[in-house]
């Protein structure tokens, strides 16, 4: 699955799920460029990380929320790489709120990164696949299912995942794949944002049939696999990365590791 | 120590503008928590902090910002540091 001599932008990708999709993608030899919020030094340090998989490593900071800064993004894409074959929109935000408690400012700041970034950015992208390429968009299972105070993301996930499928059909003339990856609560720092209670994930874990937790590491093979030559005839698709969380009914429990039931983490 | 008046004038324009108060509720003894600022709210004062005086404000930083006058003084130990 090599992408070597690929050009890839990773949105929100020095942290979390995007620094493991960042690095398996240098991984596999492609060269990465990490777009930032407020970290430089969480992208710095990722950055490093790529470098030492002997591929070229770049930080560009830009709030995905401004047009603006999204055009300057690509404008030094541009003047760097002059190309890309990989876009990623992995950056998320949103406000933690239930739908009666929901703003317009609320709502503008969710849905502008999480649906109206990622459509800018493949407006930008495109022009520089010219010999095609992927773009991956991260959802998450709450553009299904209903999650408390996830009201925001949730609805900008749906979104998401409907241009994804725009996406795929306007941009497959051209050579390039679109699909996105829907993952379960993913073992990180900001699923903390939206659990008060520190013992929450053990349901999480119990209910997952693959008995554990999907970890960044899940979300970012998946990722590689799509962005690869393999995946040519996927398209438009939601590939979903939860451990078959979604598949179960109430009151399910995973079987006892012991009986050997547990996956190993990746 | 007194704020630089440019600064404080700034800060005071993009902390009211966001959380939506008067400009005349703004004190240097205020917290966010007195505007009742949310975390978007002090997110997108950060954002426009960074984007209006050219600095990057870290996570480190904001150890010592208790209030708007520490708040500002953050803000111009940053530009200082950038010169």
């Amino acid at each position: 699955m090599s992408l070597k001599g690929k050009v890839a932008l990773i949105t929100g990708g020095s942290r979390g799920i995007g620094r493991a999709i960042t690095l398996r993608l240098a991984s596999e030899g492609a060269d990465v460029i990490i777009n930032y919020f407020r970290k430089r030094d969480t992208a710095e340090a990722t950055a490093e990380a790529a470098r030492n998989k002997g591929v070229t490593a770049h930080i560009i900071k830009a709030n995905l929320a401004e047009a603006e800064k999204i055009d300057r993004m690509f404008a030094e894409i541009t003047e760097k790489f002059g190309r890309l074959d990989i876009l990623v929109n992995n950056a998320a935000s949103g406000v933690a709120r239930s739908a009666m408690e929901l703003d317009t400012d609320g709502w503008d700041w969710t849905l502008d990164i999480n649906a109206r970034a990622p459509l800018l950015c493949a407006q930008r992208a495109v022009p520089l696949m010219k010999n095609g390429g992927a773009i991956i968009n991260i959802s998450s299972l709450g553009s299904r299912l209903v999650m408390p105070s996830y009201t925001a993301v949730g609805i900008s996930k749906a979104a998401l995942e409907a241009l994804t499928r725009y996406l795929a059909i306007e941009l497959a003339p051209r050579g390039i794949r679109v699909n996105a990856v829907s993952a379960a609560a993913v073992e990180t720092e900001a699923l903390k944002l939206y659990i008060a209670d520190p013992h929450l994930p053990r349901p999480l874990v119990t209910h997952t049939p693959a008995g554990r937790m999907v970890q960044p590491e899940d979300v970012a093979n998946a990722v590689a696999f799509l962005c690869s030559d393999a995946a040519d005839m996927i398209r438009g698709q939601i590939i979903i990365v939860d451990g078959g969380l979604s598949l179960t009914s109430l009151g399910y429990s995973a079987p006892d590791s012991s009986e050997g039931g547990k996956s190993a983490v990746p | 120590m007194s704020a630089n008046p440019s600064v404080e004038e700034t800060v005071k324009k993009i902390v009211t503008r966001i959380v939506r108060k008067p400009e005349s509720e703004f004190q240097r003894s205020a917290t966010f928590q007195d505007f009742k600022a949310d975390s978007l709210d002090v997110v997108q004062i950060l954002v426009a902090v960074e984007d209006t005086f050219g600095i990057e404000i870290q996570d480190e930083d904001l150890k010592s910002v208790s209030n708007m006058e520490s708040f500002i003084a953050c803000i111009e130990r940053k530009i200082s540091e950038k010169k």
